[in-house]
């Protein structure tokens, strides 16, 4: 009597566990891997916000006159090819026909003055002249009827793959040549702001982008390595028992707390050539020549936001590693006292190897942290002066929601998406599956 | 952990303190500085100290409005994010399903893709619904981010919880939903408030969306509203210093509240127990 009911106890269980992972894995798959998905096909487009043409990605779908009369001429004369060699051929090929037709007539009936366009195209075909002209070649057409006619492209192409089995032996070449001019034909529609790989040539080969992913990179590797040095020096200095830590605590969580939007101000402020106070310190100690250096020369701006990072960030920092530190039992530096080991040999040998997963996990989040940095850079230097502090997020952005240009945005913003892909493998690679360790029970 | 604290210590302990709070000290000293001191003195104490700014930044731009919105949304996000992922988090770590490794995976992939990667399809998804310029236009957005930290933390919190505590339930007749319900969600409570805070910081300082989404001055979150204080030609530090004051209070407020929580949320799974 129990054994059965307990059985259906963990089948439910199960299906539960499934029941309530769905509502997750739905949001995550709808609102961040579909949007990506459409970045990177936004990405292959010419596709400008600020240009009727370009507005959307598939409403300027065109029909090349040029491929599409050359072909259709093609089709009709290998059909009669076809009815010579295989003479019970004919009902499909009339039926063939009489689709084709239905939808040319359609086509020619779509805009005025289209059939005399078609009958001006036809014409220089039979002279074999080249039709050069675009306003000529190129018609707008609705997406029903180039979704209408890829139908029956696609449904001829069938009829004619089933005419190929059983098909006497002089008909094969005819009906292969059939299928393959089919398929050309439904190359004369075109999406023209479709442009591939386009966005990505041009963007990587574009002196600003390169710019930006140096900044980038250069922003990430310092941030995040001085934000550790320091950080672990502070965790280490104040892993001992004193007065007032939950003071100190708040006090260093604040400006982790506070948005990086507002820490911006606040530095925009403080680096100001005018009232800053910090730049006129800097100033007065020489350290800058004057104290508009700051925030109008390139190196000063590189060195405001990054200053501006590691002061928002070292506390942080300090306080996961001193988390880390504090579980490292005491026995273990008590044993290597009674051994003789010196205090650098200590850190070196227990204290590094304890916190490694600590701080290779504070390491990772922070440097993908670093590495999609907006807020900080688009506040406090808008990428100036001269683009010479633009982050690739930052660049991504204005190419976006600046110049509306969405096809090379997306580009950015996928090229922002596969460095960040490439930089967390790595990471997760050293930390193994220490990353999961606090949630799954092996 | 029993190295013992000396003077030299402490010096240092305030020195490192005063240098993470000065620039919120210097902000606070010039927010109380009449305007023409900001511009012409680096004097630590005006001698006439003042409200001006304060209420100047209160004028100029909808401050408040700004801070109830960042609210409204970021309590909404918070609402939303914590159901949905604690009902993943015990399904992750205490119910026999499988890929458990894979959804942790999935989890973990999408808290560290950048936002740009996602910003215009979301733009134009909300454009399309008409949900530019309101609250649902930027929560939808935000979680994005917040879902997956969610997640993430609240996992640490329940595989925390003892596993006989389940077993009990199970004798006593509970079914698997009653247990998490009554048993699990109540005990992973100090966890889940912990991953709310962290939650509802994350949406409050949220840039890049509120930027993009919401660009009608009555929908600005705090984070936008602010950085749009300063316009091209004038930058009036005094209602800047002073709205700066104003917005920082209540994450102070709430810091100094949550400090001990807030860390053990940050620590959390980064520290092996």
């Amino acid at each position: 009597m129990k054994q059965p009911k307990k059985r259906r106890f963990q089948l439910s269980e199960r299906q539960l566990g499934y029941a309530m992972v769905a509502p997750s894995i739905i949001l995550i798959a709808v609102i961040i891997i579909w949007p990506i998905m459409l970045s990177a096909w936004n990405s292959l487009f010419d596709y400008r916000l600020n240009d009727p043409a370009k507005a959307e990605r598939i409403s300027s779908l065109s029909i090349n006159l040029e491929t599409y009369a050359d072909n259709r001429y093609l089709v009709y004369d290998t059909m009669e090819d076809v009815r010579d060699a295989m003479p019970d051929a004919g009902g499909t090929l009339d039926d063939i026909t009489t689709a084709l037709d239905e939808q040319h007539e359609t086509l020619l009936n779509t805009d005025e003055g289209l059939a005399d366009r078609y009958e001006e195209v036809n014409t220089m075909l039979d002279n074999f002249q080249p039709v050069n002209d675009e306003e000529l070649r190129l018609v707008e057409v609705p997406e029903e009827w180039a979704d209408g006619f890829a139908n029956t492209l696609e449904e001829q192409t069938a009829a004619v793959q089933g005419l190929r089995e059983g098909a006497p032996e002089e008909a094969v070449q005819p009906l292969t040549d059939l299928e393959s001019q089919l398929s050309n034909t439904q190359g004369s529609i075109l999406e023209p702001n479709f442009v591939g790989l386009k966005n990505y040539s041009t963007y990587l080969g574009d002196g600003r982008t390169w710019t930006a992913m140096l900044n980038t990179l250069l922003f990430t590797v310092v941030t995040v390595g001085v934000e550790l040095a320091v950080g672990l020096a502070v965790a280490l200095l104040i892993n001992r028992v004193f007065i007032g830590r939950g003071l100190v605590r708040a006090a260093v969580l604040v400006p982790w707390a506070i948005p990086t939007a507002v820490a911006a101000m606040m530095w925009t402020f403080l680096f100001d050539g005018q009232s800053g106070i910090m730049a006129h310190y800097m100033a007065q100690f020489g350290l800058i020549d004057d104290p508009g250096a700051l925030l109008s020369t390139g190196a000063g701006g590189m060195f405001s936001i990054m200053f501006a990072d590691i002061w928002k960030t070292t506390p942080y920092m300090a306080l996961l590693l001193l988390a880390g530190l504090q579980t490292i039992p005491r026995s273990l530096y008590e044993a290597a006292e009674v051994d003789g080991a010196n205090k650098f040999q200590q850190f070196i040998s227990i204290t590094l190897p304890m916190i490694r997963s600590a701080i290779l996990v504070a390491v990772l989040f922070r440097a993908l942290d670093a590495f999609r940095v907006f807020d900080l850079i688009y506040v406090l230097t808008g990428g100036g002066p001269a683009n010479s502090t633009e982050s690739i997020s930052v660049y991504a952005y204005k190419l976006l929601f600046e110049q509306q240009n969405f096809g090379a945005g997306s580009a950015l913003s996928v090229i922002v998406f596969l460095s960040v892909a490439l930089l967390s493998t790595i990471f997760i690679k050293l930390i193994g599956s220490d990353l999961f360790s606090g949630r799954l029970k092996q | 952990m029993v190295k013992r604290a000396g003077v030299g210590f402490y010096i240092f302990l305030i020195i490192f303190v005063f240098l993470v709070m000065f620039p919120f000290i210097w902000v606070f000293l010039t927010s109380i500085k009449p305007q023409g001191e900001i511009f012409s003195s680096f004097q630590w104490f005006s001698s006439n100290m003042t409200l001006d700014n304060y209420a100047s930044a209160l004028e100029t731009r909808p401050l408040l409005m700004y801070m109830m919105n960042s609210f409204v949304v970021a309590t909404l996000t918070t609402i939303i994010s914590i159901i949905v992922a604690s009902f993943t988090a015990y399904a992750v770590t205490r119910l026999p399903i499988r890929f458990k490794g894979l959804i942790l995976g999935l989890v973990l992939a999408a808290s560290m893709f950048p936002q740009i990667a996602v910003l215009s399809p979301i733009f134009n998804f909300v454009t399309d619904a008409g949900l530019r310029n309101s609250y649902l236009g930027l929560v939808i957005p935000y979680i994005t981010i917040s879902l997956p930290l969610a997640i993430w933390i609240l996992s640490t919190f329940f595989i925390k919880i003892p596993l006989a505590l389940e077993e009990s339930a199970k004798l006593d007749g509970a079914t698997p939903f009653q247990t998490f319900r009554k048993i699990i969600f109540p005990l992973a409570a100090p966890g889940v408030f912990t991953t709310a805070i962290l939650v509802f910081i994350a949406a409050w300082n949220e840039y890049l969306f509120a930027l993009t989404i919401n660009t009608d001055d009555r929908w600005r979150t705090i984070p936008v509203g602010i950085s749009f204080y300063q316009s091209q030609y004038s930058v009036p530090w005094g209602d800047i210093t002073a709205a700066t004051v104003i917005v920082t209070i209540p994450i102070v407020v709430l810091v100094l509240l949550f400090q001990r929580r807030i860390v053990a949320g940050l620590t959390s799974g980064s520290v092996k127990e």
